[in-house]
């Protein structure tokens, strides 16, 4: 019940977001959506914990609660976004993202895991916790390469309308994806090292041919080939929006790809 | 009461950019357009407008009629001008209306960025200019001087009492918004000044408040360059460097007075080693323009020319338009003030006239009346002095008053030809000099007034 009160007030936020976008900039209107933003993460904080204290499990084994908290992650990130006034509209591109891991755990049904986790403890929490940052990084770099794809075009086109006003500068918009990209591959590198050193210490042995280290990888790579069209000879800013964009959707197309066809996904994530 | 004036020409709002690049008028085409109009008697005072919104000629015409052939022609003639008839494109104002538009110019109001303040000094200069012009009779006469003040006035007025000028809605406002919408924070970036035109010159102040690291400089005259970038603290570079200075940019500002494109893709490509990694904010306020449309083609050139700042200026329009309707009341006022003035300037002579009689009565009466008291101190002298003046000036002040408002009011003539023969003015040449010694003065002023 809590999670879906959470997932209306996102909703809700989204409401006075698109009014932004469309009537343009209105103090009052920024008011009431970083308020409901604000209140839809703190109810959602307070239905993960009710999961925890409800099932004594984290709500990181099964597929909806891990989307849930991952969708947590996501509205902690707009938080922080809410509260830098200069990036607070790239809101408009991550609460898409959020609603849209809330209302999968939430059609789902935001159960216990049907059997117990391999690994449990402060270092597996640790672990789960680094790499939906990795994740949520490589989202907000996601959500500022659409931005910023959108704005350079309005700019190409010389369209400077609502949405020209709406989106931040392309410089805002590639910082912004630059922070989330190192922020997020260094959290998702973390979580690597520690996921292997735990799994070497608890299982002897890491299988390679593992959903999760196959998913986990190829996440990494991602992060790779996005810094690496970040280096490469001319319009790096443009390459880079459109990698983040595209590496995201490699991220969680693999991810969805690898959830209906390997074996033991019950517990996968 | 027509007022024999017109305003013919093309604006932004009659002609794209295409055609207005090809009547645009430098400081020395000026002269020669305006001659040629007074040689071909088409004229007989006039003033020509040349920004790169407008190109409109204000005028006195030497005939009743329509003044836009004579306008065409000038037009047509113009090098590269465009193929076909020029009609489509040109409007025609007369009387009334023609006085409303430029009033409506000056203030802003008919600018593309609706409450614009750099039209009032474009206006201004264009006065100016045409009044230094070397010309028998002046290109600027008593109609259109009173009217070109009367517009500054009226475009100062509307700025100082409305909220017209608020926002950033000015180019260089909306130049400095852009530069903002694509590299954020301003600091450290760098600028390339082409040419030395003036609303290049105010974005440049703009960005520079907004702490640009570097300003560039370059111009025809390197020697201009030098100037303007002294102004800027910036650096002069030689016009023929431009390639070298394109790749250490982010901004570049263009404004030369060139009639061909000066920054082509061929010379930025060329200026390129290695392509940009960054995006290049190229502004081409010049008409005609200097950039080739082309390089907006270019993967990380953003090339914005006057007409593509029109979509944002439209923004920003919205928030001034409550300001407009106060706007056109000062205008509205100013109009009905310049239709006093010109009605006014008929009786300029004849007020002129009244006073110098006046002043030769009282002159020639104090002296004798002086002559009889003899003994009066040099300070009871300065009191009867100063006594007859203050009279004379209560006495005509009523009539004076009542003339000019009299031909305001459209009562002119009657009132021209009543006070002429009460006064006698216009009976000889020397009734304007007052009464002569040798003559005989009257006894008492009613008398002199009645001769």
């Amino acid at each position: 019940m809590i999670h879906l009160s959470a997932f209306v007030f996102y909703l809700g936020a989204l409401v006075p977001w698109i009014h932004l976008l469309v009537r343009g900039a209105r103090r009052h209107t920024v008011f009431l959506a970083s308020g409901l933003t604000g209140v839809a993460v703190a109810l959602h904080a307070m239905a993960l914990v009710d999961f925890w204290l409800t099932f004594s499990e984290l709500p990181l084994g099964g597929l909806a609660p891990a989307l849930s908290s991952l969708a947590f992650v996501g509205g902690l990130a707009l938080v922080a976004m809410l509260l830098l006034r200069e990036v607070a509209r790239l809101a408009l591109g991550l609460l898409p993202f959020v609603l849209v891991l809330q209302g999968a755990a939430l059609a789902l049904g935001i159960e216990p895991a049907p059997g117990d986790l391999d690994f449990q403890g402060a270092g597996f929490v640790l672990h789960v916790a680094l790499a939906f940052l990795g994740l949520q990084g490589l989202a907000i770099a996601s959500a500022a390469g659409i931005l910023y794809l959108i704005q350079h075009h309005e700019l190409k086109v010389k369209r400077l309308g609502r949405l020209f006003q709406f989106i931040p500068p392309l410089a805002t918009l590639e910082r912004v994806g630059g922070t989330g990209l190192s922020v997020g591959f260094v959290a998702l590198s973390l979580a690597l090292v520690l996921g292997w050193a735990w799994t070497v210490q608890n299982l002897g042995s890491l299988e390679i041919d593992d959903p999760k280290v196959i998913w986990a990888v190829m996440s990494w790579m991602v992060f790779l080939g996005i810094f690496a069209a970040r280096r490469g000879r001319g319009r790096s800013e443009y390459r880079s929006a459109l990698a983040a964009v595209i590496g995201f959707g490699i991220v969680i197309g693999t991810y969805l790809a690898l959830r209906i066809t390997a074996e033991g996904s019950g517990l996968f994530l | 009461m027509t007022l024999p004036l017109a305003v013919v020409g093309v604006s932004h709002k009659t002609a794209p950019v295409e055609v207005r690049e090809q009547l645009a008028y430098g400081p020395a085409d000026v002269a020669v357009a305006l001659h040629a109009l007074r040689s071909a008697g088409a004229v007989e005072e006039a003033v020509l407008l040349s920004t790169c919104n407008r190109t409109e000629v204000y005028l006195h015409p030497a005939q009743e009629g329509s003044t836009l052939h004579a306008i065409e022609r000038l037009f047509s003639s113009r090098p590269h001008a465009v193929d076909g008839s020029l009609e489509p494109y040109l409007f025609e104002k007369h009387g009334e209306q023609a006085i409303s538009h430029l009033f409506q110019v000056t203030a802003g109001l008919d600018a593309m960025v609706t409450g614009e303040a750099e039209i009032q000094g474009q206006v201004r200069e264009a006065y100016q200019q045409a009044a230094i012009l070397d010309a028998a009779p002046p290109l600027v006469g008593p109609v259109l001087n009173r009217l070109f003040q009367t517009a500054l006035s009226v475009g100062g007025q509307v700025r100082s009492e409305t909220s017209i000028g608020e926002g950033t809605a000015s180019v260089a406002s909306v130049a400095v918004e852009l530069a903002g919408k694509i590299f954020g924070s301003l600091q450290g970036k760098r600028v390339l000044l082409l040419g030395a035109g003036m609303t290049g010159e105010l974005i440049v102040d703009a960005l520079s408040r907004e702490g640009v690291q570097s300003i560039a400089v370059a111009n025809r005259t390197y020697a201009r360059a030098v100037s303007l970038a002294r102004k800027h603290h910036g650096q002069a570079i030689p016009f023929d460097q431009i390639a070298e200075v394109l790749p250490t940019v982010d901004i570049v500002l263009s404004s030369t007075a060139a009639p061909h494109p000066v920054l082509t893709r061929a010379i930025l490509r060329e200026s390129f080693i290695e392509p940009r990694r960054h995006p290049l904010l190229i502004i081409d306020i010049a008409i005609p323009r200097d950039v080739d449309p082309s390089v907006g083609d270019e993967p990380e050139v953003f090339l914005y020319n006057v007409d593509d700042l029109r979509t944002i200026v439209d923004e920003h329009v919205q928030i001034r338009v409550g300001a407009v309707a106060e706007a056109d009341q000062i205008v509205r006022a100013g109009c009905e003030e310049f239709g006093a003035c010109y009605a006014s300037l008929e009786v300029v002579p004849i007020i002129q006239s009244m006073r110098i009689m006046a002043e030769a009565y009282r002159e020639a009466e104090l002296e004798r009346l002086f002559r009889g008291l003899g003994h009066l101190a040099e300070e009871d002298r300065a009191r009867v002095e100063e006594f007859s003046r203050r009279l004379q000036n209560k006495l005509l002040h009523e009539p004076t008053a009542r003339l000019r408002q009299g031909m305001a009011e459209g009562e002119g003539r009657s009132l021209i030809e009543a006070v002429c023969f009460l006064y006698g003015i216009g009976d000889s040449e020397d009734s304007r000099a007052g009464p002569k010694e040798e003559e005989g003065l009257p006894d008492t002023a009613e008398e002199g007034v009645q001769e």
